[in-house]
């Protein structure tokens, strides 16, 4: 069964008066543990794309299933539901919580499904946080750390929550080129430990190089889809 | 608890804005708890007034009196026989009893005349029940059967009578015919009661009986108590047992006077203002939980994003608007312990600040008001404060929690 599923996703927006089509008829199927980055050009809908099958957002027309399930027609609070179990994100500018440490910031995610189980939460978040290289800085801020240190505790946080799909939406722009390798490597690394199907757009093509499959939007449709053997960063 | 510490967090992180939304609360609060201290206060001066020098704790008087009492009716006078004189002179915790016969008058000065009221008192027993003879400014209460009379310094000056001066009271007897008493006045008072020193001139009671062709009759039987807070049940046990001699006689506490009535009516405006000013407090809140989402939109987008739900993020500023409500609460608490001490030591006196007297404004008080310790209002005025802030935090919170999330991701 594919881990994601889309059939004819349409987007429209309106602006004032005029429909302006941002997706026009995406068919995609993405497998568990798949390592795949979206890219084209600023306006092809990439972004839209990562919303809609991470339920921030709704087609306008089409159908989009996440491990079989169909999310048509589903409640706000439904949809909320299956953001916090199935699905991690993780955003160019990080969007941690500036009064909260890293350890916190991950623990906010954490608590979302670990309900009561403190103790296994605690052991969850300080693994992660080691997973991603930032033992020793769990008691700093955002404003404390770098970049790269930063979206290091959004993948952390992504993560914790043990989701079935992550999506990050051009993860690595706000970061210079070192970090942004350093950073991609340890999704890679997630990936391939956790088997964790990771979903990334990006306009970097070195960025591209690392993931397992490319998939090329242009002008809202699927211009392009093609496996590769390699991932690069993970490497 | 993570929302509880991220609300904390949040609180602190613009500090100026949590202490300014929090000030306004502690000073609306601050100002609440000066007020009501002042406003308890003046009932309880009032209320004071109204038993030191008019109405005892317990008057004694028949129902025919009793309900046209603004008119003073003395064709429903009061004949106090043994049995009576008896039964009110032995309840609980008696400290005095007093006989007083009122009566409307017309007070003359050989040119002009005033209206007023007249008051035939025993001046042996007068003491143990009002607090009059202390007030007095110039010359001294009468004796039994003198034809002297006392009043108010104020009412003197109306019609710039001396102590020593003649004067003639006017008056309707029990057979509705006119008489008068012609008396010398004894003295002059000025007492914290207004209406006493306005509006009655006293005479002795065995003058006024006279004058009324009233012999051994009194509009009133006036008890004092020992303790205040004991004048419904002794009130209520007196009003049985004088129904055993006569039905058409009524024990009627302190607190059925009328006076007493129009200090609630007070309360009830000045509560309104209370609760005006408690609603800028709940403006301030809504307007500062307004702006907390609009700078946080990308962390509810965040939290959206991470499947918080709506009610969650609602909690979140709330637990926020709460926390400030709490900060101003205690804050406003704090400056209101001296702040109410100040007033409790030395009070406030209006009448020199506007230079018009409070019983001008239907108070019946002289001089400076003083506050009361209330604890209970500190506590209601933190709990109602803490609760309008709660309760002005959910509509903008529900605003906040409602964003589209896409929106506030990317802040569109």
């Amino acid at each position: 069964m594919a881990q994601v599923e889309l059939n004819g996703v349409k987007k429209l927006y309106r602006q004032g008066s005029i429909e302006v089509p941002a997706l026009q008829g995406i068919d995609l199927t993405v497998e568990k543990g798949e390592f795949a980055t979206i890219f084209g050009p600023s306006g092809s809908g990439k972004t839209t794309l990562l919303n809609i099958i991470g339920c921030l957002d709704t087609p306008s027309a089409g159908h989009v299933s996440l491990e079989g399930k169909k999310l048509d027609g589903l409640s706000r609070r439904e949809l909320a539901m299956i953001r916090r179990r199935n699905i991690g994100f993780i955003f160019q500018s990080y969007n941690l919580i500036p009064v909260l440490t890293a350890y916190e910031n991950v623990e906010f995610a954490a608590q979302l499904v670990y309900g009561k189980n403190k103790k296994e939460m605690r052991a969850s978040i300080l693994e992660t946080l080691a997973t991603v290289g930032l033992e020793g800085l769990e008691n700093r801020k955002p404003g404390e750390l770098s970049g790269g240190q930063n979206q290091r505790v959004a993948i952390a946080r992504a993560l914790v929550k043990n989701p079935r799909v992550i999506l990050a939406d051009e993860p690595t722009a706000n970061l210079d080129s070192k970090t942004g390798q350093e950073v991609l490597a340890v999704m890679a690394k997630m990936n391939k430990e956790h088997e964790t199907t990771f979903l990334f757009s990006t306009h970097d093509p070195r960025v591209m190089e690392c993931a397992g499959r490319l998939i090329e939007i242009r002008d809202g449709l699927v211009s392009r889809d093609e496996r590769r053997n390699t991932q690069g960063a993970a490497g | 608890m993570l929302l509880v510490k991220l609300a904390v967090r949040n609180l602190m992180r613009h500090k100026r804005r949590t202490l300014l939304t929090a000030g306004i609360i502690a000073v609306a609060v601050f100002y609440f708890l000066l007020f009501d201290t002042l406003l308890v206060g003046m009932d309880e001066m009032a209320y004071d007034n109204l038993i030191d020098f008019d109405s005892g704790h317990i008057q004694v008087t028949t129902t025919g009196f009793w309900e046209d009492k603004e008119k003073l009716p003395v064709e429903h006078l009061l004949t106090a026989g043994p049995e009576i004189l008896e039964t009110a002179g032995s309840v609980e915790g008696l400290a005095g009893i007093t006989g007083q016969l009122d009566f409307t008058a017309r007070l003359n000065d050989g040119s002009e005349e005033l209206p007023v009221r007249g008051r035939g008192i025993d001046p042996e027993t007068i003491k143990e029940v009002f607090a009059l003879e202390d007030y007095f400014i110039e010359g001294s209460l009468f004796k039994n059967g003198e034809y002297r009379v006392v009043m108010g310094k104020k009412l003197a000056e109306l019609l710039e009578l001396e102590v020593g001066d003649f004067i003639t009271l006017l008056l309707r007897t029990k057979e509705d015919y006119f008489n008068t008493i012609d008396a010398e006045i004894a003295g002059f008072f000025h007492t914290p009661y207004p209406v006493i020193n306005e509006y009655v001139v006293y005479v002795p009671l065995d003058i006024a009986q006279q004058a009324l062709n009233a012999e051994g009759e009194l509009s009133h039987l006036v008890l004092r108590l020992n303790h205040r807070a004991r004048t419904e049940t002794v009130a209520s046990n007196l009003q049985a047992q004088l129904a055993r001699y006569d039905d058409s006689l009524l024990a009627a506490p302190w607190y059925e006077q009328e006076a007493v009535a129009v200090s609630g009516a007070k309360n009830a405006g000045a509560q309104l203002i209370l609760a005006i000013i408690l609603m800028i407090a709940a403006i301030g809140i809504i307007n500062a939980v307004i702006l907390a989402a609009l700078e946080r939109k990308g962390e509810i987008g965040m939290m959206k994003a991470q499947g918080l739900q709506e009610k969650e993020i609602v909690l979140l500023f709330v637990l926020e608007s709460a926390g400030i409500g709490i900060l101003g609460g205690l804050a406003g608490c704090l400056a209101g312990i001296p702040g109410v001490g100040l007033l409790v030591k030395y009070g406030v006196d209006f009448t020199a600040m506007i230079d018009m007297e409070m019983s001008e404004y239907g108070i019946p008080i002289l001089g400076a008001i003083y506050g009361r310790w209330m604890p209970k209002s500190f506590i209601f005025v933190f709990l109602y404060g803490f609760l309008v802030s709660l309760a002005a935090g959910i509509l903008p919170a529900y605003w906040a929690a409602r964003k589209d999330p896409v929106e506030a991701i990317y802040n569109r």
